[in-house]
């Protein structure tokens, strides 16, 4: 089915970030009201009772402290700042579904829920709740298999994926491309028992088939560790020589150890270095020219995006999500691939009107790469 | 031949058999630039395995040292020029972090002799607090080590040699100093031996006691700064996996876990060992997953092959 479309929108997310300015702001939420006037749908709730909670597990790391950043940042430019609740289970799954009961005792039909599961295993119960008060949920990264929103859970709004294979292509991509196709790689991989190990791994194999200029020298497991990371590097540098001309990581943390090592042979930015999560310290890098890509899920637009689908939602602005097509309910996100050209975007807080163009409720999936598992 | 005469050389004689045999399959391991990525690999878990030694030989145990060098780490990292605080002190850092060790050392000490609390549960709750500590310090914003003296001498080399290698021949050195022409040395190994003769004997055992868990975390402190002197960062998993390393290698060395048995220079040898186990798994080229199996099993070969000898009449293997 098609979308509602509502009339007029302010594009506060213009090139320029002009709407950083009040006036944009206040623009902004003008036509915000105006639209609301113009739904379709009925509101289920009016947007002063509107409850925002971002389920998370801490925001020591960058990562969390992000996500937690962008909900409020989504809050303060929808005017629902004051109702907006974080929730943090510090590594346990029981504590965030008992935190998720909790704040359900009072107004439950009107709270939107934007969570990332401490483990796959924690949607289940979650979505069990949101079924049972009445409240919304949007969930991130994983869930069991065999479970989805589709499947007559009418308040699990949407399920937001990440594709594993899909990082491990693009940051091989980027890495065959500084190699200009010929040379040898040695390859540095997470924990070989999880899933996104594996996925990563498995994203530079298929994009080395067709590449046969490439060689994969070696691959060996540093644990998504940077100091194990280290002396396995050496010890290729040892072997192979200069017939090393790339290093690919499945995480920042490895890249970054591997870095060093390349360093201390006077090779550090003469070699190319990929890896994934977006962190800092390898954005750093890449400005620097000394890593050449990472791949990023947004933690600003994770932490935000569930809560925009909630809004628009309860405000009446596009239909039930039960009504949605499948590809909605439960799709892949589209990673940021940063590379030294752009840098400088991810380094640095960004400002609400870099998202605001992707929280309109016409655009609520415009990250969508299509149907998730 | 005497049998006690091979006793040192087992441990020696499985390092070469390893070498030799690596070195058949994949030539290029046995390279110079190689021997220099060994050195560079082994220096922080020998400088480990020093420390640890004294306080096995006295039939102690210290689980604490992951959680010692994550605060080494991160006290060294942010006393240095850095990314998070207003410190520079450059290498007088290096030696807080040293000191910072073996205060927790000393505590150590002081719980498993004071308290009475065996070693292994004392140094276990305080490898807890000490990674408690050092989550704190990191805050989930790791501190940069800025200082380019430091991150040069953590990555460089002098002579061709690693630096950090160099750094722990000199505290294996003083370790050796220690066992064989000090007082501490001689009786450590006379309480592992015994601790109820050495008490009846006058020594003062305690003391000594706290003596070794203090130079073990004092070692520990200064590991987990050099480890980020190299890897630039202040980092709470620093030393991930380093206690069980390090029991191993003082194992593999012929140090008796029940004390009274061994060495620093047996201990050393084991923890070069592991090195190029580590390294050379690499060279020849054992696929990832099943090199944990050969791990294993080469430990498990190297450890009876070195202390086959231990075996003798009236001793019981736990």
């Amino acid at each position: 089915m098609k979308l509602p479309s509502t009339t007029h929108r302010a594009r506060p997310g213009a090139p320029g970030g002009a709407a950083g300015r009040p006036a944009a702001c206040a623009a902004a939420l003008a036509a915000w009201l105006l639209a609301a006037g113009a739904a379709t749908a009925a509101p289920l709730c009016d947007k002063s009772e509107i409850r925002l909670v971002n389920s998370m597990r801490e925001i020591a790391q960058p990562y969390h402290a992000n996500l937690h950043k962008g909900g409020r940042l989504f809050a303060a430019w929808a005017g629902i700042e004051p109702r907006y609740v974080l929730q943090l289970n510090h590594g346990d799954s029981n504590k965030q579904v008992s935190l998720m009961r909790g704040v359900l005792s009072h107004n439950p039909k009107c709270t939107v829920f934007n969570v990332e599961p401490n483990a796959d295993v924690v949607i289940q119960p979650m979505v069990n709740v949101a079924s049972r008060s009445g409240a919304w949920i949007v969930s991130h990264w994983a869930h069991n298999e065999g479970l989805h929103p589709f499947d007559g859970n009418d308040q699990w709004i949407a399920h937001v994926a990440v594709n594993s294979l899909d990082a491990g292509v693009s940051i091989s991509r980027r890495l065959v491309d500084a190699m200009q196709g010929k040379g040898g790689i040695v390859a540095l991989q997470g924990r070989l028992d999880t899933d996104p190990a594996r996925k990563r791994f498995a994203g530079l194999q298929q994009v080395l088939k067709d590449q046969p200029g490439i060689e994969l020298l070696d691959h060996q497991t540093a644990n998504w560790d940077r100091t194990a990371a280290f002396p396995i590097v050496q010890a290729w540098l040892a072997k192979y020589g200069p017939r090393v001309t790339a290093v690919w990581a499945a995480n920042d943390d490895m890249a970054l150890g591997a870095l060093e090592a390349l360093r201390a042979a006077g090779l550090a930015g003469k070699i190319p270095v990929v890896g994934v999560d977006g962190i800092p310290e390898a954005v750093a890098a890449i400005a620097k020219g000394e890593m050449t890509a990472t791949v990023a899920s947004d933690a600003y637009y994770q932490g935000s995006i569930g809560l925009a689908m909630g809004v628009c939602v309860l405000t009446g602005k596009i239909p039930l999500p039960r009504t949605w097509p499948k590809e909605q309910r439960e799709f892949y996100l589209r990673l940021q691939v940063i590379t030294k050209d752009n840098a400088m975007q991810f380094q640095g807080d960004p400002q609400a009107s870099a998202y605001a163009s992707e929280w309109d409720c016409n655009k609520l999936w415009s990250r969508s790469t299509g149907k998730a598992f | 031949m005497n049998p006690r005469r091979l006793r040192p050389w087992g441990p020696f004689a499985a390092l070469v058999a390893l070498c030799v045999g690596i070195a058949l399959v994949e030539p290029r391991f046995a390279t110079a630039q190689n021997f220099f990525v060994i050195a560079d690999r082994c220096a922080v878990p020998l400088i480990l395995a020093v420390g640890m030694t004294f306080v096995v030989l006295q039939g102690s145990i210290d689980l604490s040292i992951e959680g010692v060098m994550a605060v080494g780490s991160l006290a060294m990292a942010m006393l240095v020029l850095n990314s998070r605080t207003g410190f520079d002190l450059g290498f007088a850092g290096i030696a807080a972090a040293a000191l910072a060790g073996a205060g927790i050392g000393a505590l150590n000490g002081a719980v498993v002799t004071r308290l009475g609390v065996p070693s292994f549960m004392a140094t276990l709750a305080v490898w807890s607090a000490a990674m408690g500590a050092a989550m704190f310090m990191s805050a989930g914003e790791p501190p940069l080590v800025r200082d380019p003296a430091l991150r040069g001498f953590g990555l460089g080399r002098t002579w061709g040699m690693p630096n950090l290698a160099l750094v722990a021949l000199l505290v294996l050195a003083l370790g050796w100093v220690l066992q064989d022409f000090t007082r501490f040395g001689r009786h450590s190994l006379a309480i592992g031996g015994g601790e109820e003769l050495a008490r009846l004997g006058g020594l003062p055992v305690d003391r000594y006691k706290v003596l070794a868990f203090t130079f073990c975390g004092l070692l520990a402190g200064l590991g987990g700064a050099l480890e980020s002197a190299r890897i630039g960062l202040g980092h709470v998993e620093i030393g991930v996996g380093q206690t069980f390393t390090t029991v191993t290698a003082l194992v593999i060395g012929g140090t008796s876990i029940g004390g009274g048995q061994g060495g620093v220079l047996q201990s050393a040898l084991g923890a070069i060992l592991l090195a190029v186990l580590a390294n050379g798994m690499i060279f020849v080229g054992i696929a990832p997953p099943i090199q944990k199996a050969v791990h294993g099993a080469i430990i498990l070969a190297a450890t009876l092959f070195a202390t086959w000898h231990l075996r003798g009449r009236l001793r019981v293997v736990q």
